[in-house]
């Protein structure tokens, strides 16, 4: 009984992860008004049958923005975790791979990069490179592939040791095939987890920095610019303007990391 | 085929395998018996050069003449491509997790020796089916096979591919007595008709008792005592030999 309930909890949170997906990239067709559309005979309004989750201080329409908005956060996250995974992967894959001295210094520059918190470096990033969606990914890419590096290094490390492995290098199968076939693909049940967990880390470091103030430029909507100017909208009341971009944040934060930690649960059945 | 002297592994100040001199006769069988822990599969490893990174080789591994440990990577490789085949005593691991058999018995096999796909597959599903597998083997994964069968598939992959030497890490220790006597008896027509020469690991003395020309018998990493089958179940001179025939026997 048990067992069936923890099997059914994933599809629960994956119709939930896709119904946000297929909105937000519907968005264009779905948005009831043009998202950055001002309407100052409307501004501040409640949730109502035209508006259905209230306007902005610019009379613009809160769902539609929602919608929009989401399209630009999950896409930052989407391409920052690509980027950051296929770096991860070569650079883990490559220090496990190799091991000895190429591992000690790869493994202790990693070591000093995480040193450093993540989110100061991305601090320093933007600050220089600050002004599109696409540098927001870029620098969120590139200061993400620590964790699935280390990752990825302890799966090759521990699969080149393997027997299947040992007689694949034995029987002189060509280095490529070894490192696709054999250890990056026995390594994807641990990547794959990893990249799930890092791209609900990668929504709340794009909900963060926005909402500092230092994210997506504000003219830009995306879940936390709309945090962000919230802030100053809650003060006149209009907590609309807070409550709907934070439920959609919160439930898909929710949805990536139940399902990552589902996969995360059974991810010892994928290595027998 | 085989020359082995004072060959010595170890691990910083960890001895595994302690000075260690045998051959390796060509066409015979030769078991190395012992417990656990006493440096049987690290000996395969040393010969097959596959130890891990920070164990120390010390010695000479002379094969038909050659000093294995002379040589470079890739010589290395190429002979042992062309020589030896190993059956590993983890038939589990010996498999890719993701891959099904059939691509994975034919990269074993069909193409180290440059067969094509049909031919490959009149050929292993021969041997298959002597070995009691069915056909369905090769569209399986491996961890929808039983340990058992997994170790079949590995001599399968051995009688295939018919070498020169084979090494056998424990190859029996996933199967049931009725699939140990098969193996055994296939083992020994491989050895039969082919003239392969083998080096079998094993901690069951019945398995060596049963098959092996030759017996050496290791302790802490040392040989303690060597000789015929007869020699050693009959009349065994060192201790800890006498112990192990009558804990068995």
């Amino acid at each position: 009984m048990r067992r069936g309930t923890q099997r059914k909890m994933p599809i629960i949170w994956f119709v939930l992860l896709a119904l946000i997906f297929g909105l937000t990239i519907l968005s264009s067709i779905l948005a009831p008004f043009e998202p950055n559309a001002m309407d100052m005979n409307h501004i501040y309004e409640a949730p109502n049958g035209t508006h259905l989750l209230g306007t902005d201080q610019l009379g613009r329409d809160v769902l539609s923005r929602l919608l929009v908005g989401g399209k630009v956060t999950l896409f930052i996250a989407v391409f920052s975790v690509v980027l950051s995974s296929i770096i991860g992967i070569i650079y883990g894959g490559l220090s496990g791979y190799f091991g000895g001295t190429i591992d000690a210094v790869m493994m202790r520059i990693l070591e000093a990069l995480l040193t450093i918190p993540t989110l100061v470096i991305v601090l320093a990033l933007q600050a220089i490179m600050q002004g599109s969606v696409w540098r927001m990914a870029i620098i969120m890419g590139i200061t993400g592939w620590f964790v699935t590096a280390r990752i990825v290094r302890s799966e090759f490390i521990r699969l080149k040791e393997l027997e299947f492995v040992q007689m694949a290098t034995m029987f002189r199968t060509p280095l490529w095939k070894i490192l696709f076939s054999h250890l990056l693909r026995n390594s994807f049940p641990a990547i794959f987890v990893v990249t799930i967990f890092n791209f609900a880390g990668a929504i709340f470091t794009e909900v963060s920095l926005s909402f500092l103030g230092i994210g997506v430029p504000p003219a830009i909507p995306s879940w936390g610019t709309m945090l962000y100017t919230a802030q100053n909208d809650l003060l006149v009341g209009a907590w609309w303007m807070g409550l709907f971009p934070g439920m959609i944040i919160f439930v898909t934060l929710l949805c990536v990391q139940a399902i990552g930690g589902t996969f995360k649960q059974g991810g010892g059945r994928s290595h027998v | 085929m085989f020359n082995i002297e004072n060959l010595t592994v170890r691990i910083n100040d960890k001895y595994l395998i302690k000075g260690m001199t045998f051959t390796v006769p060509k066409g015979q069988i030769t078991a190395i018996i012992g417990e656990s822990g006493s440096g049987k599969s690290t000996t395969i490893s040393a010969l097959l050069g596959i130890l891990p990174a920070q164990a120390t080789l010390e010695g000479t591994i002379f094969f038909n003449g050659r000093d294995l440990i002379d040589l470079s990577r890739d010589e290395r490789l190429a002979l042992r491509k062309k020589h030896f085949f190993t059956i590993f005593q983890d038939a589990t691991n010996s498999f890719s997790p993701t891959l099904k058999m059939k691509q994975q018995l034919y990269s074993l096999t069909a193409l180290r020796l440059g067969h094509k796909n049909e031919a490959f597959l009149a050929k292993i599903k021969v041997i298959l089916k002597d070995l009691n597998l069915s056909e369905d083997v090769l569209e399986s994964y491996p961890f929808e096979l039983s340990g058992g069968m997994l170790q079949r598939c590995m001599l399968a992959c051995a009688l295939y591919n018919e070498p020169d030497v084979l090494m056998a890490d424990e190859p029996t220790s996933a199967l049931d007595m009725l699939h140990q006597q098969e193996f055994i008896k296939r083992l020994k027509k491989l050895h039969t008709q082919l003239g392969t020469t083998v080096l079998l690991i094993t901690h069951d003395l019945g398995v060596a008792a049963s098959i092996a020309d030759f017996i050496l018998v290791m302790k802490n990493g040392e040989i303690v005592e060597r000789g015929q089958v007869a020699e050693i179940f009959e009349q065994p001179k060192h201790l800890y030999t006498k112990r192990l025939v009558a804990n068995h026997f």
